[in-house]
């Protein structure tokens, strides 16, 4: 791939880039680290270390359009922690968020352990099909997906009813995302749909380490297939099934794309969800910006300590 | 060892199954773009609709110029919509630049803490894998406050800056093992032959790795085009919206049809999706490598 000549270092005397070399010596290691660092540095405490700390300052002030305007954020210490945690719809959008979390990941890795092995099975000719097609979802954006979910759930002309009065498996029109009882469950299986292949993928390549030599042992010795599975298979994949577990949470706990899409955190607000609650408050009339902080800051906590797990596993994966 | 022929009728089943699932919801969208509001809401029971046509296409991709057929006696078509070449161009834009910032960022930051054992670059490290956990939203509210007083509000650069600083942690994540996974002894060669450490990483390092800066690229193009959350935020007159911000003003406009969206929601998927299916092996190997998002 790459030409034996991009490889070898130029003659000297075609040398470029080398400023150093024309100096005779070169930047000590320290001091090229930081040269080189530098611009990821500066993104990252522009774009994440500063606006953590923002976050934290602004949701013990009070911050709306006002406020703004004038460029003066009071000072209103727990306050908005303490309207949040006693507004009974954060709860709800906390409670919601756990178990869109819950369904969806759960479902999600089963499914994925799944069609993992489905495709593995290489003398299966479809196989090659769907392997082919997996990443397609992955690249849908997600509120097109979600748009185009509510468009097969539609009552009155959507494609899911279609296609169920077309195998005569229902009479009268159903109100997927419309109904309080099943709107939840209407924004997690497009959410499944779009980053179930994220999920394959992870739990294929780890399924591709494992040595078919040791299958052939266990056949040898007597094990038919689930055994094979449940003995060789699962405790193989469990380091990658606890790192895809916890990502997947992490990033399912802040679902939102599909949510404006889809539901709007209806009907009534039976799909109102943590990331969804912080955008109504913060970006919506009358723009209670800190409170937005707050619930949001409530929302970095839980995944922090996910995250925190997940850096414990990493690094007990390189150990 | 060959499975038995019924176990293999099975297998198939489950993958005709699996490429229903996924192809479905396209299916369905390509569909409803190809026809009109009337032959939508005519027959709400067949699969197939009474009639085609491609106005929908026809009247977006000419800003409403043309109306076709089927929008005859619609007046009234949001400007968003009429816009829509502003949103391609203001979607291509940030997803080029986004791509080529972290591309050139997360080289250099993955080079030093692969090849120079430096303490805080290791810390740094750490501050990577953990800042891929933090949900937009929460960084979201501080940086609109911030953005607000610098004049970065609807304009291109703040999309720009604040989608490179959450797409630099998984460049790390790609690029490092797989510049790890080059002979240390290819650097020290060229070293010993004149080059400078840092010449070495663009002589030796960088085109060695093209498959890497390629799967990074890629992934990194497909989630700054679909990104949702950071322009809408930050963006909000037309002139700045990219694709997906414009989908999402249309969500709950009653004048514009599902027809209309299908035909817009396959527009914004398009280069993504293509993208995705040229570059397939390199997005596989990177999503593998560095667990980025989903």
């Amino acid at each position: 791939m790459v030409s034996v000549a991009a490889a070898r270092p130029a003659a000297p005397g075609a040398r470029i880039g080398g400023v150093a070399y024309r100096f005779g010596r070169e930047l000590p290691p320290r001091v090229l680290g930081l040269v080189m660092n530098l611009p990821t540095m500066l993104t990252l405490a522009l774009v994440l270390a500063y606006p953590i700390f923002y976050a934290a300052y602004l949701s013990f002030h009070k911050v709306s359009l006002a406020q703004l305007r004038r460029g003066i954020f009071p000072f209103v210490g727990l306050d908005n922690y303490h309207r949040i945690l006693t507004d009974p719809l954060f709860l709800l959008a906390l409670k919601n968020t756990f178990i869109f979390t819950a369904f969806s990941v759960t479902l999600e890795i089963v499914l994925a352990i799944a069609i993992a092995l489905l495709i593995d099975q290489k003398h299966v000719w479809t196989g090659r099909i769907t392997k082919f097609l997996i990443l397609l979802p992955y690249a849908v954006p997600p509120i097109a997906n979600g748009l185009i979910w509510s468009f097969l759930y539609n009552f009155d002309f959507g494609f899911l009813n279609r296609i169920l009065f077309t195998l005569g498996l229902i009479h009268e029109p159903i109100n997927w995302s419309g109904e309080p009882s099943t709107a939840l469950l209407a924004v997690a299986v497009p959410y499944i749909w779009r980053t179930l292949p994220f999920a394959i993928l992870l739990i294929h390549a780890a399924l591709q380490g494992i040595d078919p030599a040791m299958y052939e042992a266990a056949s040898v010795d007597g094990a038919n297939a689930l055994q094979r599975f449940r003995h060789i298979t699962l405790p193989l994949l469990a380091p990658v099934i606890v790192v895809t577990l916890v990502l997947r949470t992490s990033f399912a706990f802040a679902v939102f794309d599909e949510v404006l899409a889809i539901t709007q955190g209806g009907p009534g607000d039976a799909t109102w969800v943590a990331a969804w609650y912080s955008y109504k408050k913060g970006f919506n009339p009358p723009f209670d910006i800190g409170v937005g902080s707050a619930s949001a800051f409530v929302l970095a906590l839980i995944v922090g300590a996910l995250a925190i797990a997940y850096v414990k596993l990493i690094y007990r994966r390189i150990q | 060892m060959r499975p038995s022929a019924a176990t293999r009728a099975l297998l198939h089943l489950a993958n005709v199954a699996v490429i229903l699932f996924f192809l479905l919801p396209l299916i369905a969208a390509l569909i409803g773009a190809l026809q009109s509001e009337r032959s939508l809401q005519a027959s709400t029971r067949s699969i197939l609709p009474p009639e085609w046509t491609f106005d929908n296409f026809r009247v977006i991709l000419s800003g409403g110029a043309q109306k076709g057929t089927i929008f005859d006696q619609a007046t009234y078509l949001p400007d968003n919509v009429k816009k829509i070449y502003y949103a391609l161009a203001n979607s291509a834009v940030i997803s080029v630049s986004v791509t080529l910032l972290t591309l050139v960022f997360a080289s250099l930051s993955a080079y030093t803490v692969v090849r120079l054992h430096l303490r805080w670059v290791l810390w740094l490290m750490n501050v990577n894998v953990f800042a891929r956990f933090v949900p937009v939203i929460v960084l979201m509210i501080p940086l609109y406050v911030t953005f607000r007083r610098f004049g970065l509000l609807n304009s291109i650069w703040g999309v720009i800056i604040a989608l490179t600083g959450f797409l630099l942690p998984y460049g790390i994540l790609i690029l490092a093992p797989y510049f790890a996974s080059i002979p240390r002894e290819l650097d020290e060669a060229a070293r010993i032959d004149g080059c400078s450490r840092f010449s070495a990483f663009l002589r030796i390092t960088l085109p060695l790795s093209t498959p890497a800066l390629a799967s990074y690229g890629a992934i990194v193009f497909v989630i700054a085009w679909n990104d949702l959350l950071i322009p809408l935020i930050l963006n909000n007159r037309a002139e700045f919206m990219t694709l997906p911000v414009v989908i999402a003003s249309l969500v709950g406009d009653v004048h514009v049809f599902f027809n209309l969206l299908m035909a817009i929601c396959l527009i914004a998927l398009a280069p993504s999706v293509l993208l995705v299916l040229l570059l397939r092996k390199f997005v596989v190997q990177g999503l593998a490598v560095g667990g980025v998002k989903g």
